[in-house]
């Protein structure tokens, strides 16, 4: 087998010289800059609200759908935090999690299990107040469950 | 997600921005239009952001395979995020975003770009991120100390 050429950072075009990268990577690093990067962020949370909600619209309608249902509590599980929906994206995280260790397992997710984190991701994300603490709760015992579940499909495996 | 990345971007004083719905799309655009830096999705259709990727490190078509490019994705499964490596990804960052992430993102590839590997079945950033000071070979990289060869 060949040997892997090295190509070092000098030997190809950079995007600006490196006195300049180092200023704007300063720059990039400084407060002023995330505070003024998290308002952004903050303008935009009732378009990513809406488009949130067109996610979770899909989701509810997949119905049985599992790869529907996987690609949509992806996009839930990294757009709902942006858009300040927590509990909705901490609640589609549960379920990738889940998705993701059934797959590593090789076994069929329960649909019951689906269709309670469809059924909560709903409930969430169209709650007045979507981070209080009757999410949390709901957050923590979906999690639970997601656990017992796996507890239960390794132990089914085992035997 | 796109408007919300634009409006992150131009916060930070960057202006000329090319959009496009997938990677197929944004192929077209780089061939004409030369850009500094890509963010992409990693679920698209029809072409992914691993596929995009593999374009543009590996297609003699490719206007720039040294080209930045940021996965934004909310997919962190492990061979997800391996693929993406594979294909020649230059820094990962898992959803939700935040403008620290993004930035820092950003301040590291200007920083600190990462020496580029060619090999038989790679093109890309060094996937090795860090130095180990143990490691006992095999060195398969020309500049490497020793000479043991892969079999």
């Amino acid at each position: 087998m060949k040997k892997a050429q090295v190509i070092p950072p000098d030997d190809y075009p950079q995007m600006v010289s490196k006195s300049d990268a180092a200023k704007m990577a300063r720059a990039l690093r400084s407060p002023e800059t995330t505070a003024r990067g998290a308002k952004v962020i903050q303008s935009h949370g009732q378009k990513l609200q809406l488009a949130v909600h067109d996610y979770v619209r899909e989701l509810e309608n997949a119905a049985g759908n599992l790869q529907l249902i996987f690609e949509k509590a992806h996009e839930l599980r990294g757009f709902a935090e942006t858009a300040g929906l927590r509990a909705t994206g901490r609640i589609a995280g549960g379920l990738c999690r889940y998705f993701d260790d059934m797959e590593r397992l090789g076994a069929t997710p329960d649909k019951a299990v689906i269709a309670l984190h469809v059924s909560a991701i709903g409930r969430a994300a169209r709650a007045k107040d979507e981070a209080g603490r009757m999410n949390d709760t709901v957050v923590k015992e979906l999690a639970a469950l997601v656990a017992h579940k796996l507890a239960e499909t390794k132990a089914a495996l085992a035997v | 997600m796109r408007s919300l990345l634009r409006s992150l971007l131009n916060s930070i004083g960057i202006r000329e921005i090319h959009e496009a719905a997938n990677g197929t799309a944004a192929l077209e655009i780089l061939r004409e239009k030369p850009c500094d830096l890509v963010l992409s999705d990693l679920a698209m259709k029809p072409m992914d952001g691993i596929d995009f990727t593999r374009d543009v490190r590996q297609s003699p078509r490719s206007a720039n395979p040294f080209l930045p490019v940021i996965m934004v994705t909310g997919h962190t499964e492990r061979h997800k995020v391996e693929a993406a490596r594979d294909a020649g990804v230059t820094e990962f960052i898992a959803k939700p975003v935040t403008a620290q992430s993004l930035f820092a993102r950003i301040g590291e590839i200007l920083e600190r770009p990462r020496a580029f590997v060619r090999c038989e079945t790679y093109f890309g950033p060094d996937r090795r991120r860090k130095a180990q000071e143990d490691y006992a070979g095999p060195w398969r990289r020309h500049g490497d100390h020793h000479d043991l060869q892969v079999t």
